[in-house]
C-alpha cells in the first residue's frame, strides 16, 4: 500500500485545513478513505457501535493536490481506509499560515502513520523551515469497509434551502441552553421552524421565504404533536425531532465556505444537511430523529 | 396575539432589546426573578439568600410603547435565565426589536423578537409565570446614610477586579480623613490594601460622617461586577446598620437611562 | 532593602514574577550592593530561574536600608502566590501603575509592595516572609561549546507546531541544522501520539556556534515559560549548552538593566525518563538532604542585630549539594540503600540501572564531585553572573 500526495498552493491548503478542523469539531475519530479520484472523511456515531455514518465528506483530489499517487493492497482493494484521530490531524494543520507546500504520505514508523511534511517560509529570513508530523493511523481491514460506505437513506419528504448557517447556529446555541431536543419543521410554503419546549417556556424561531428544492407531500400529520400556526396546512409540514446538541455540532460546518446548504427531512425519522462548495467538496450530515 | 391586546394587563415594545438583555444578565445570579411592571417602568428583582437583593429598573421612556393597566398589579415570578436567553436568541451581534405581552394574571409572558438585519425571520417565546415570592425589605425608612460616594463604574470595577479572588471577606473602611476609602483583604498570611483618596479622579463625590469599618462577603460584591461593566456611574451608600447599597446608572446613547441596584448585608462580627 | 521601580519597569518586573511563577512556588529575593536577584527553583529541581536587576533598573535603590550593623542586604523567601497577587495583569499593568516601592518592614517581618496607580489610588501588599536565606545554583554559562542567539519569534513560532500535551522536547544541534522534536519515552502509547519535528537552518539565527554536536532533552513547561518571557519583552534568547545530561542555560537580557538566566536540566533521549517517579525520588532526596542539612546545622546561625534574620551560609551553598548521592551506578553506599530500594520499586518497567534518574539529578553534578568545595567556587560564581554578553 502506498499513498503520496502534494499540495502546492496556500489556498487549497487553507480550505483543506478548514474542512479538517470542522470534522474534528464533530467527532474525535474518523475514517479517511483514499480513493483514486476522491478523498473521503467518514464519521460514525461513536456511541452506537457499528452503525451507518453520520457524516460523509467527499473531496475531489484533483482540486487540491498537484501530485497524487495511490497504490492499494491489491486489484480488488484499490482504496486505502485509515482510522485516525481527527483532532490530531486538525492540530497538525492548525498553525499553518503561508505554507509553501504540504506533502501527505503513508509511512511506517513505529506504527503506520500519515506523515505530513510541511514547508513554511521563515518569517525572519529567506530560509524555509521544515515541519514534519507523524500522525498515527490504523489501517482498516477490507472486511470492515462496508461499515463505511455511503449511507443509503430513504428519500426525503422535503428538501429546503437553509438560511445563513451562522444565524441558525447562533439561535440553536441559545436554544440548547433551555432544552435538549429541538423540533425541526419545514413547510412546502418555504418556512423553516425550530421549536423547543423547556420546563417553563416554549420558543419558536420561524424562517420564511426559503427555497423549497423538493416536496414529496402530502404528509400524514394527524397526531397531537403537531402544533400548527392555524393558517398552515398541516399536510404540508414535514417535521423531525432531533438532539439539539447534535444539530448545533453539525452547524459548525458554517466555517466551510459554501453557497447553499440543503436540509432534507424524512418525516419524523431523519434530518440531513448537505452542503456543497465551489470546489465540489460535498459534506453530508445525517441526524436521526428522536421518536418517543 | 390575534386578539385585541389593548385590554392586556401589560404590553411594551422596544426597537432593540440588546441593552435590556445585558442588564438582565448582569443581575442573573439566580434562576428566577420577580417581574414587576409598574406605571413608571419595568423592574426585575433577584435575591440571594437573605444577604443580597439586586434589581434592574428600566424606566418607561426606554420603550417605544409601554402600557400597564392602572387597575391591576402586574407582578409575577419568571425564569430570568430563559428570559435572558430569549432576548438574546439572535445573538449579541444582532439588534432585534422586542414586543412583550402579558394578558392577565396567570398568563405566560409573550415575547416577539425580530432582527433588524434579516427580515425573513422572527422568534416568539412563551414563558410561564408563577406567583411571586415575597421580597425582603432590607432597608427601613428611618435608616440614614452614614457615607455616600459617587464613583466611576469602570474604576470601581477595576478595584474589585484587583482584589485577590481567594479572599472570603472584604473589609471596607470609610473615613472623613485620608485615605477616605480603603478596601482591605486578608490572605493566608498576607494583607492587601487598596486606598482611594477623595482627591482621586475616581471619586466623583465623597461624604462621610464618621469612620466606618465594615466587612462583606467578597463573593457578594463580585456579583455587582457584570453590572459595573455595562454602567457608567455608581453611587455607594452605607447606612447606619452597615447595609451597603450600590446604585448603578447605565446611560444610553439617546439620553435614556437604565438602572440596577444591589443591597448587600454586612457580615457581623461574632 | 528599599527601592523604587519607575512605571515602565514595573511591567518588566511583573512579567518576571509571572514567568518565575511558572517555574516554582517560592520566590527568593536577595539584595546586593549593585543589584537585586530574584530566584526560584521548580519542585522537581530540574529547572531554575534567576533574574538580576541592576541598580540602574531602579529610580531609588538602597540595598540594606534598615541594617545598621553590617553591609548585609536582604535575603528572604516569599510565597510565589503572594508575589503574583502584587503583580496582577502584567499586560495592562503599565496603564495603571505609575511606580512601585518595594521595602522590608523589619518589625512585622514583611515585604511591602506599594504600587502607586493612576488617579491617586494606592495599592499596598504586605507579604509575609517565609524564610531568611538565599538560594543559588551552580551552572556553567560561558565556557560551553554550543551557543545560539535566536530572535524569540523563531522559537515561539516553532513551538506552535507542537501539541499542548507534549511534555518534553529534544534539540538536535549540528553544524548543518537545528532540529527540534517532541520527546517520546518508551512508556507512551505510540499509536496515540503525533510525532513532530521541525528543522531550522542555522542562517535563521543571529549567532550559531556548535562546537560539539549534541542532542539535549528538557521539559517543555519551563521552556514555554521562558520563551513567553522573551516574547513579552521582545528580546532575543541565548542558548548556551554543552553535552547530553548537562544543564542548558537560556539567557534573556536587555544589555543594561536586567539579565535573566533560566537553567533547565537535560536528560539523555534514549533513556526513559519517568517524570513522576523522578519527581518522587527527587522529593525524597530533597527531604533527605534537608535532614542532612539540619545535622550539619551545628554551624552557628549568625544573627543580624537589628532585623533578626538568621543566615546559614553553609546551608545555602549545600542546597543543591547532593553529597549523599553517588554520581554513578555505584549505589552500594549503605546510607543510600533505602534510596536504591525506592528507585527500584518505582522502576518496575525498565529493569535497567537508574542512571537516567541520576542523570536528571546531575544537573548540578559538579556540586557532588568529591573534590568539589562549594566555597571555593563562590567567588567564581559571582564573576560569572556579572559577565555581560
Amino acid at each position: 500500500m502506498k499513498f503520496r500526495a502534494v499540495m502546492n498552493n496556500s489556498s487549497p491548503i487553507r480550505e483543506f485545513s478548514t474542512i479538517v478542523s470542522t470534522i474534528s469539531k464533530l467527532s474525535k475519530e474518523c475514517v479517511l478513505r483514499i480513493a483514486d479520484d476522491m478523498l473521503y472523511f467518514i464519521v460514525s456515531d461513536e456511541n452506537t457501535g457499528p452503525a451507518p455514518p453520520v457524516l460523509w465528506c467527499e473531496i475531489p483530489q484533483s482540486v487540491f493536490f498537484s501530485e497524487y499517487q495511490l497504490v492499494g493492497m491489491d486489484e480488488t482493494h484499490q482504496d486505502i481506509y485509515l482510522g485516525l484521530n481527527s483532532g490530531n490531524l486538525a492540530r497538525s494543520f492548525v498553525s499553518l499560515k503561508n505554507v509553501k507546500s504540504l506533502k501527505m504520505k503513508l509511512t511506517k514508523k513505529q506504527c503506520p502513520c500519515l506523515t505530513l511534511e510541511i514547508e513554511v517560509p521563515s518569517t525572519t529570513s529567506h530560509q524555509t523551515r521544515q515541519i514534519v508530523h507523524d500522525i498515527p493511523v490504523a489501517v482498516v481491514p477490507w472486511k470492515n469497509w462496508p461499515d463505511f460506505y455511503e449511507p443509503r437513506v430513504p428519500d426525503p419528504d422535503i428538501s429546503i434551502e437553509l438560511p445563513s448557517l451562522k444565524q441558525l447556529r447562533t439561535t440553536i446555541d441559545r436554544m440548547r441552553t433551555m432544552a435538549s431536543e429541538v423540533m425541526v419543521r419545514a413547510s412546502a410554503g418555504g418556512q423553516l421552524i425550530l421549536q423547543i419546549r423547556a420546563d417553563m417556556a416554549k420558543v419558536s424561531t420561524r424562517f420564511k421565504d426559503l427555497n423549497v428544492a423538493h416536496f414529496d407531500g402530502p404528509v400524514d400529520n394527524s397526531d397531537p404533536e403537531t402544533d400548527s400556526q392555524g393558517n398552515e396546512d398541516s399536510s404540508e409540514i414535514v417535521q423531525c425531532r432531533v438532539d439539539a446538541k447534535k444539530l448545533a455540532l453539525f452547524l459548525n460546518v458554517d466555517h466551510i465556505s459554501t453557497n447553499t446548504t440543503l436540509c432534507s427531512i424524512v418525516h419524523k425519522r431523519l434530518v440531513t444537511l448537505c452542503l456543497q462548495t465551489d470546489d465540489n467538496v460535498k459534506l453530508q450530515c445525517f441526524i436521526s430523529g428522536i421518536v418517543y | 396575539m390575534a386578539e385585541d391586546s389593548s385590554q392586556y394587563h401589560f404590553t411594551a415594545s422596544m426597537d432593540s432589546g440588546k441593552t435590556l438583555c445585558s442588564l438582565l444578565k448582569a443581575i442573573q445570579f439566580q434562576e428566577s426573578a420577580v417581574f414587576c411592571a409598574l406605571p413608571e417602568g419595568l423592574k426585575l428583582t433577584v435575591e440571594e439568600g437573605k444577604c443580597v437583593q439586586a434589581s434592574a429598573y428600566i424606566p418607561a421612556d426606554n420603550f417605544t410603547e409601554y402600557h400597564v393597566r392602572d387597575d391591576v398589579d402586574v407582578i409575577f415570578k419568571i425564569s430570568l435565565a430563559v428570559l435572558a436567553e430569549c432576548l438574546n436568541i439572535f445573538g449579541s451581534g444582532e439588534e432585534a426589536s422586542l414586543k412583550m405581552y402579558y394578558k392577565c394574571e396567570g398568563s405566560p409572558l409573550l415575547l416577539v423578537l425580530q432582527p433588524q438585519s434579516f427580515r425573513n425571520v422572527m422568534t416568539d417565546c412563551e414563558i410561564w409565570s408563577q406567583t411571586p415570592d415575597s421580597m425582603l425589605e432590607l432597608r427601613s425608612p428611618e435608616e440614614t446614610d452614614v457615607a455616600k460616594l459617587v464613583v466611576r463604574a469602570g474604576a470601581l470595577l477595576a478595584v474589585l477586579g484587583d482584589v485577590e479572588r481567594s479572599a472570603d471577606v472584604l473589609e471596607l473602611r470609610l473615613q472623613p480623613e485620608p485615605p477616605h476609602f480603603t478596601i482591605v483583604t486578608y490572605g493566608m498570611q498576607d494583607r492587601s490594601c487598596i486606598e482611594v483618596p477623595e482627591c482621586s479622579d475616581t471619586l466623583q463625590s465623597f461624604s462621610c460622617e464618621r469612620e466606618l469599618t465594615l466587612k462583606y462577603q467578597l463573593h457578594h460584591l463580585r456579583l455587582c461586577m457584570k453590572a459595573l461593566a455595562i454602567s457608567n456611574k455608581v453611587v455607594l451608600r452605607c447606612s447606619s446598620t452597615g447595609l451597603l447599597l450600590l446604585q448603578l446608572k447605565l446611560e444610553r446613547d439617546d439620553n435614556k437611562h437604565m438602572f440596577s441596584e444591589f443591597y448587600i448585608v454586612p457580615l457581623l462580627d461574632d | 532593602m528599599k527601592c523604587h521601580v519607575p512605571g515602565p519597569n514595573v511591567k518588566v518586573l511583573a512579567r518576571t514574577v509571572h514567568t518565575l511563577a511558572r517555574f516554582g512556588d517560592e520566590l527568593y529575593l536577595e539584595s546586593l550592593p549593585d543589584c537585586i536577584l530574584l530566584r526560584t527553583l521548580n519542585a522537581a529541581e530540574s529547572a531554575y530561574a534567576m533574574i538580576k536587576f541592576n541598580k540602574n533598573f531602579f529610580s531609588y535603590f538602597n540595598y540594606n536600608y534598615y541594617s545598621t550593623e553590617d553591609n548585609e542586604g536582604l535575603k528572604c523567601k516569599i510565597s510565589m502566590k503572594s508575589a503574583l497577587n502584587a503583580f496582577k495583569s502584567p499586560a495592562h499593568i503599565d496603564k495603571q501603575v505609575e511606580s512601585l516601592e518595594m521595602k522590608l518592614d523589619p518589625e512585622s517581618c514583611k515585604l511591602i509592595f506599594c504600587l502607586k496607580c493612576k488617579h491617586g489610588i494606592v495599592k499596598t501588599h504586605f507579604v509575609s516572609i517565609l524564610d531568611c536565606k538565599a538560594m543559588q545554583a551552580v551552572y556553567t554559562k560561558d565556557t560551553v561549546p554550543n551557543r545560539i542567539t535566536s530572535p524569540q519569534r523563531i522559537l515561539n513560532e516553532t513551538l506552535n507546531s507542537f501539541q499542548t500535551s507534549d511534555d518534553q522536547v529534544t534539540l538536535e544541534a549540528t553544524t548543518k541544522s537545528l532540529v527540534i522534536k517532541n520527546y517520546i519515552d518508551s512508556n507512551m502509547d505510540l499509536t496515540k501520539i503525533i510525532r513532530t519535528h521541525v528543522s531550522l537552518d542555522p542562517a535563521e539565527f543571529d549567532n550559531y556556534i556548535i562546537g560539539e554536536e549534541t542532542t539535549i532533552t528538557f521539559t517543555l513547561k519551563e521552556f514555554r515559560a521562558l520563551l513567553a518571557f522573551a516574547e513579552a519583552l521582545n528580546l532575543p534568547l541565548q542558548l548556551h549548552f554543552e553535552t547530553t545530561g548537562r544543564p542548558a542555560v537560556f539567557i534573556v537580557h536587555n544589555g543594561t538593566t536586567f539579565e535573566a538566566h533560566f537553567v533547565l536540566a537535560t536528560s539523555k533521549p534514549d533513556n526513559a525518563t519517568q517524570a513522576t517517579s523522578t519527581q518522587s525520588t527527587t522529593t525524597k532526596e530533597r527531604n533527605k538532604r534537608k535532614d542532612t542539612c539540619n545535622t550539619q546545622g551545628s554551624v552557628k546561625k549568625k544573627r543580624h542585630i537589628d532585623v533578626e534574620f538568621s543566615k546559614c551560609l553553609e546551608e545555602d551553598s549545600h542546597l543543591f549539594n547532593f553529597v549523599d548521592i553517588p554520581d554513578d551506578i555505584n549505589l552500594k553506599a549503605s546510607n543510600n540503600l533505602d534510596n536504591v530500594k525506592e528507585q527500584i520499586d518505582f522502576d518496575n518497567v525498565i529493569p535497567a540501572s537508574p542512571t537516567s534518574r541520576t542523570k536528571i539529578k546531575s544537573v548540578f553534578k559538579r556540586c557532588f564531585e568529591s573534590t568539589f568545595d562549594p566555597k571555593s567556587i563562590q567567588g567564581v560564581i559571582l564573576a560569572e553572573n556579572s559577565d555581560s554578553e
